[in-house]
């Protein structure tokens, strides 16, 4: 008897302290990375952005998402990963405004995200 | 991942409310909780697995939600009586020296000829067979045996007011034979919870509302 109360309490301390593990987690990765996309849109804003830029985003979120990966549905990953590219090329190509649109949307993916998964009514319903 | 386990959570209060209501005769040998965990653990295994978009962890935190509920469900029932009661249910007493319960039969979403089928699967093959009749929480029927049992199947030609026909021609019974019963009864076939005879002629007969009695028909036809 004694030893199961413990254990479901040790259960539910270990999901608890995992669930804010995960949330802390979740809002400084896409933090940092939110932070890295809009150096670069502000570069792309002045003309100044250049392939090395694009590359060391790249070269930032290549490492970040095989750990996010555990945390969250691949499609997310993919959605970003998408959009990264399609600015990517458009850097290179100096296409400025439409690298800008599609660094706008992976900027607004970067802050939804980590609240996608957050404890909320309307994403438990 | 809090998300997942509050959903796992709901989704394991609602199904619980929905086996609970749905009666016994859904349950099986489980009680309802175990039966939802059954459920509930072999899809959340599978759908991580077959679905390599979804990391495994999900499939990981919403078992051990599962297997934390399970646990506070397992305390509750041993602290709070009453709280046992509401989440596994309560044996329901269907049949008594009076006769068939037809409350209890409803309130468990059963009809007579379920209690019939049950009774012939714990090897008691006419109604009075038994003192008492009750059905398990987990919906396992038991009974209380009288010292002397019949020696002959019966089979039911009223059940709920309604004739079967069948069984009618397989005892040899003619309807005018029945109408007469019934009016010799001073009852319409509606009124009537329960009629069955055995391969004797012995009559089971339960009117809605009242105390069965044993009766006798000349049934065309031994068995």
């Amino acid at each position: 008897m004694v030893r199961s109360i413990c254990l479901t309490l040790a259960a539910i301390a270990l999901c608890a302290g995992f669930f804010i593990f995960v949330d802390m987690y979740l809002t400084k990765e896409f933090d940092e990375f939110y932070g890295a996309v809009d150096t670069l849109y502000e570069k792309v804003e002045e003309g100044t952005a250049v392939g090395g830029d694009a590359d060391a985003v790249r070269t930032m979120w290549a490492g970040k998402k095989s750990k996010l990966q555990m945390f969250i549905p691949h499609n997310d990953i993919s959605y970003v990963d998408y959009r990264l590219n399609e600015a990517f090329s458009y850097i290179r190509t100096q296409n400025y405004p439409l690298a800008l649109a599609n660094l706008e949307i992976v900027k607004k993916m970067a802050q939804n995200l980590p609240d996608n998964y957050r404890l909320k009514p309307e994403n438990i319903l | 991942m809090a998300l997942i386990f509050v959903r796992t959570a709901i989704i394991f209060l609602t199904l619980l409310v929905v086996m609970r209501l749905m009666g016994k005769s859904q349950i099986g040998e489980m009680q309802p909780f175990e039966f939802i965990i059954t459920l509930l653990i072999a899809e959340l295994a599978c759908i991580p697995m077959a679905d390599s978009t979804i990391p495994l962890l999900y499939g990981v935190v919403s078992i051990v939600a599962i297997f934390i509920l399970h646990q506070v469900v397992w305390l509750l029932d041993l602290w709070f009586k009453p709280m046992k009661a509401v989440i596994c249910g309560r044996p329901s007493i269907v049949i008594t020296k009076e006769g068939i319960d037809e409350y209890q039969l409803k309130k468990n979403n059963l009809d007579v000829s379920d209690l019939i089928e049950s009774m012939r699967a714990a090897g008691y093959f006419n109604l009075d067979d038994v003192y008492y009749g009750l059905y398990e929480a987990n919906g396992g029927f038991s009974a209380l045996e009288r010292e002397q049992k019949t020696n002959s199947l019966a089979v039911a030609l009223i059940d709920s007011g309604k004739l079967n026909g069948h069984n009618l021609s397989v005892c040899g019974i003619t309807r005018a034979q029945l109408e007469d019963f019934l009016k010799e009864q001073g009852v319409k076939m509606k009124k009537v919870l329960v009629m069955t005879v055995d391969g004797n002629g012995r009559v089971y007969f339960q009117k809605r509302g009242e105390r069965y009695k044993i009766l006798s028909i000349e049934a065309g036809e031994r068995w």
